[in-house]
């Protein structure tokens, strides 16, 4: 009886499991080694044609080098704001929550939102700042409409949107840190650097790691910024793997291309996955 | 262990069963049957014309059945989705021949030769046109409106400026010139948010400088992509981007909203777009101003021809679902909507985007706004310009859909990151694999 109700707690659970994640991922992996069109009841088999025409495709190694790029730009750039802001704010005892609330505001806006927002009121060359600044004379550009700068546009309003979201998480850990530790290490003379490399770092290292790895894997599925921002343009300057594959899917009928990038992709994040579990393991062997 | 089976599989069935209890009717509370259509999310105004135009008089004139429209900004996904898994509206929403190609050979949208030969569509329809929308000799859709891609000009502009309305490509230049000096946009466009909006410019430079026979030639396999006529074609298109012909260097930053709102604001001469851009020109070109805007098509290179040439076009295309159960209603109401009366009264509040393509347009244009008669009389200047076959082809609607994603690409050489000759042999490699799997459309000849 008891084993019944086990079942009965964990079959919803597990039959969302099999239905939205393992068949459509199995159906994925099939699909990628055919040439299905999205709507045809008879996909071909076409072996690893998908891959081989994406290997020689400048476009796609465009899109993987600009998710390398955007994942060393997520590890490094969101995570020294977002510590740096949570370490000021650890000190102020009255404003704490307010900044708190202030710095997650972008985080809670939609992408949507947002995006229409840097559009119109940032980037945009007749309304925006970029149009107010050109019409007092500055010779200035919006930075989306170069190839060489609309990258890390893109990448600058996606920190934006994040940095906040990573400093109430680093805040939270770092909140965690035993007070007697701080103390001892005032006691013995430590500066800021090195209660922070000493103290604060170590307690919140696991904090650190679990979302070090979650940016990694979310880099390589990002999508809504580049696509409402560039759609992947201008000249594919910020193809992502996830917008190509969106193309294939929805604009070229090529599914099986579009499930082939995606299983690229879902590489990737096994690959954090992985540098997840052995970063936990010598955590607990340390 | 034969007990926990049996009890797993009571679980899984009753939730199955409760997940399967969702409310499929497609009545109304009156008793009538739903009739639905998707649509791209048009702004407000526009939906109730629509709904003036179509959805009351359908609704009215009857009592058995009731037409829904859904306005869905993600359209063209959500019906290939909602296709492939049987369901979807009944009548098929398409942003063109090349989309609704595959859907044909899917079997999921209905074969619509009897209907054509009921109501005498193949009589009443533009044979270019009527031609495109048919798959393996079989017709599946309709184009709604004519397109094509020209320039618009602010007329206060050019008078203000003493710049005669160019019949040239050499004049459009020198006035482009002029602009430039003179501290304006030499001419506004954009794609920003819709990238899909390159397919006008890769269309009018090999309309009006590869010319149309030539594509023609390419699309029927007598000749390359890589023929030298379109090489150059898509050179000049560079050369244009780069000395800024093409908004300078916002053309990624603009809207045709935002565009036509610099054109009424006089920041330039003229706009080259769709003809379809007439519904947002409602809007900055309103009152007094409304009568600035003209509207010409665009001069062709080496003046080829004196008589005004045309790329041909359509907004979208409307097929019905092989799965609808009101199949021969839909197709009365896909009637309807290809008449003269149709285009007359949706044209007056909305103009741009119903110019039907019917072979004897009658155009009231007594009591239409400025706006509206200056529409109404570029899609009859173009339907006399495609009778006589001064023509070429709206890349979005004569390629096969991948073909076409290669052609949006031809951002790539105004940026430099590949050359004219590189884009074309992707696209000549993807055309000959979609010729190979049927997925290039009929071809309409141009004159010569």
């Amino acid at each position: 009886m008891r084993n019944t109700v086990n079942y009965f707690l964990i079959s919803p659970a597990l039959l969302i499991s099999i239905l939205i994640v393992f068949i459509p991922g199995l159906l994925t992996v099939i699909v990628a080694f055919t040439d299905w069109n999205g709507v045809s009841t008879t996909p071909n088999f076409v072996g690893i044609q998908n891959f081989n025409e994406l290997f020689v495709d400048g476009i796609f190694w465009k899109a993987l080098l600009n998710n390398a790029k955007w994942t060393l730009m997520f590890v490094t750039v969101p995570i020294v704001i977002g510590l740096l802001t949570a370490m000021m704010l650890l000190k102020r005892k009255k404003s704490k929550s307010a900044y708190q609330l202030i710095f997650l505001f972008p985080y809670i806006l939609a992408p949507t939102t947002n995006a229409i927002l840097w559009l119109n009121i940032i980037f945009n060359p007749v309304s925006g700042v970029i149009g107010y600044l050109k019409e007092i004379g500055i010779p200035i550009e919006s930075p989306l409409s170069s190839v060489n700068t609309a990258l890390y546009a893109v990448a600058s309003v996606d920190i934006w949107h994040y940095w906040g979201f990573l400093t109430v998480i680093y805040l939270a850990a770092l909140r965690q840190t035993p007070a007697e530790q701080i103390e001892a290490a005032y006691l013995e003379g430590c500066n800021g650097w090195q209660i922070f490399r000493y103290v604060y770092f170590p307690s919140i290292r696991p904090t650190f790691n679990i979302m070090f790895v979650m940016i990694i894997i979310f880099s390589f599925l990002t999508f809504d910024y580049v696509y409402l921002l560039t759609g992947g343009g201008p000249s594919h300057s910020t193809e992502m793997l996830s917008t190509y594959a969106y193309t294939f899917a929805f604009s070229a009928f090529q599914v099986g291309k579009a499930a082939a990038i995606a299983l690229f992709m879902s590489f990737f994040g096994l690959l954090a996955s992985c540098l997840y579990i052995w970063m936990s393991r010598n955590d607990l062997k340390n | 262990m034969k007990k926990k089976l049996v009890g797993l599989v009571t679980i899984f069935l009753v939730m199955v069963i409760f997940a399967g209890c969702s409310n499929d009717s497609k009545t109304t509370a009156d008793g009538k049957e739903i009739i639905t259509m998707w649509f791209w999310g048009a702004p407000p105004e526009h939906q109730e014309t629509l709904k003036k135009v179509l959805i009351d008089k359908y609704n009215k004139s009857q009592n058995e059945y009731e037409l829904k429209i859904e306005y869905r900004n993600s359209v063209d996904k959500d019906i290939s989705v909602a296709l492939s898994s049987g369901k979807g509206p009944d009548i098929v929403y398409g942003s063109g021949p090349s989309f609704v190609i595959p859907l044909a050979e899917a079997g999921r949208i209905e074969n619509l030769d009897k209907y054509a030969e009921k109501y005498g569509w193949k009589d009443r329809i533009l044979d270019p046109i009527y031609e495109s929308g048919t798959v393996n000799g079989s017709l599946y859709s309709l184009g709604n409106s004519l397109n094509t891609v020209g320039i618009f000009y602010n007329k206060k502009v050019l008078k203000d400026n003493n710049w005669p309305e160019p019949k040239t490509v050499e004049e459009l230049e020198r006035i482009m010139d002029e602009a430039i000096e003179k501290g304006m946009y030499a001419s506004v466009t954009g794609n920003k948010g819709w990238k899909p909006v390159n397919e006008n410019y890769s269309s009018l430079f090999l309309t009006h400088f590869a010319g149309g026979e030539k594509v023609y030639e390419a699309l029927t396999g007598t000749t390359k992509w890589t023929d030298p006529a379109i090489i150059a074609a898509l050179d000049t298109s560079a050369k244009w981007y780069k000395k800024g012909y093409l908004a300078g260097k916002d053309y990624t930053n603009l809207t045709f909203n935002e565009s036509t709102q610099l054109l009424a604001d006089e920041k330039a001469p003229f706009f080259f777009g769709p003809s379809l851009v007439y519904q947002f020109a409602a809007q900055s070109f309103s009152g007094d101003k409304a009568k600035d805007l003209g509207f010409m098509a665009f001069p062709t290179k080496d003046h080829q021809t004196n008589d005004p040439y045309y790329t041909l076009g359509v907004t979208a295309t409307l097929s019905i679902n092989a799965q609808s159960k009101h199949k021969d209603e839909a197709a009365k109401i896909l009637d309807t909507m290809m008449t003269n009366e149709f285009m007359n009264e949706m044209t007056k509040t909305w103009p741009g985007y119903w110019g039907i393509p019917l072979k004897d347009l009658q155009i009231d244009t007594s009591d239409m706004p400025e706006l509206s008669k200056a529409y109404a009389e570029t899609i009859k200047n173009m339907v006399d310009g495609v009778n006589k076959g001064h023509f070429g082809y709206y890349t979005g609607v004569f390629l096969p859909p991948a073909t076409q994603q290669i052609f949006l690409d031809i951002e790539s050489i105004w940026n430099e990151q590949m050359t004219s000759t590189e884009l074309m042999k992707k696209v000549q490699v993807e055309f000959d694999k979609e010729k190979e799997k049927g997925l290039v459309p009929p071809i309409p000849k141009p004159s010569e």
